[in-house]
């Protein structure tokens, strides 16, 4: 269980009511891992949701030729995982702590629990994570949209 | 009104309850569009939420002046602007019936409405939604990929790689 202070430091559950934060935080554990702990492979499922309380992460996705990318280097405050606790589909990247990092994880399955015993706290988290998937999928449609338009069949 | 079986063919409503289903098939219409048919267009506020039955209708967005690109092909199962479902969203694409097709809707601000008193109905649709545009997201993601993939100097003209990840 980790204290709902500690889920106010998080942008995803920062605006969250405080009464839905305490039920979050009983299915809530600060968990700490060493430089290059692996914490998401990529096409492995995922279970965990995580939110990065301090130190930094590398999210890497290998490509089908076999080349990597680093997409993204985290900061705390940040959550992953989310898909989680919508499908078994496995993950598209590779979670990978740059430093010593402090996290708090949540069970998906254990979160789903609360949500089924509790629809409103479950509509209201949903509701935001609808909201932030549809912000991503419009930011990916401009990203594919740009990457068309400078390809050189098109150029 | 519509049959709950209609209802049951949606890939979102899969998992749903049937009490659930029952609430939705009498707040539900099922049209008829004929091949051509503008749903909605790029900026439009977004009132109706829909649910293919049948047919075929394409989400597209202007590349330049003399291309389209279509970003998804809707069949039976799929469902679209789920920002009626959303306070204040305007569509992002604009739709287009390739097909005659039909197709259930649902109307955005009464749902907001039930979702005001039925929150197990709310909890259910938000997370289909949110399925959908996890779906959605992971299949653009593999699409930038691919093409990084096999022209990797358009990294170096990309911006905002990061934007790929799930991250919030």
């Amino acid at each position: 269980m980790v204290g709902i202070n500690d889920l106010k430091k998080i942008n995803f559950t920062k605006a969250l009511p405080d009464e839905i934060l305490e039920k979050i935080s009983t299915v809530a554990q600060l968990e700490t891992y060493d430089e290059e702990a692996i914490l998401i492979r990529q096409d492995q499922s995922q279970h965990l949701i995580y939110m990065l309380v301090s130190g930094r992460i590398f999210l890497n996705c290998r490509a089908g030729s076999g080349q990597a990318y680093t997409l993204d280097e985290l900061s705390p405050g940040h959550t992953f995982g989310l898909s989680s606790l919508l499908d078994n589909s496995p993950a598209t990247y590779t979670a990978i702590c740059a430093e010593d990092s402090t996290v708090i994880t949540m069970a998906s399955a254990q979160l789903l629990q609360l949500f089924k015993s509790d629809y409103a706290a479950g509509y209201q988290v949903m509701q935001q994570v609808v909201e932030k998937f549809k912000k991503r999928m419009n930011r990916h449609t401009r990203l594919f949209m740009e990457s068309l338009s400078n390809h050189p069949a098109i150029g | 009104m519509v049959k709950i079986e209609d209802l049951k063919r949606i890939n979102m409503f899969k998992k749903m309850p049937d009490d659930l289903l029952e609430i939705l098939s009498r707040e539900a219409q099922l049209n008829i569009y004929g091949t051509g048919t503008t749903l909605f267009s790029v900026g439009d506020a977004i009132d109706t939420f829909y649910l293919m039955i049948m047919g075929q209708v394409a989400l597209k967005v202007v590349l330049t002046d003399d291309i389209d690109v279509i970003l998804d092909n809707l069949q039976a199962g799929r469902s679209f602007g789920s920002s009626a479902l959303l306070a204040d969203a305007r569509a992002s694409y604009t739709a287009v019936c390739q097909e005659p097709c039909e197709v259930v809707t649902l109307h955005g601000p009464r749902m907001l409405e039930l979702f005001e008193t039925n929150k197990a109905l709310a909890y259910h649709m938000m997370t289909g939604v949110a399925g959908q545009y996890k779906r959605t997201m992971d299949k653009r993601a593999r699409m930038i990929m691919k093409t990084l993939d096999e022209h990797p100097e358009l990294k170096l003209r990309m911006q905002d790689l990061d934007e790929l990840t799930p991250v919030y």
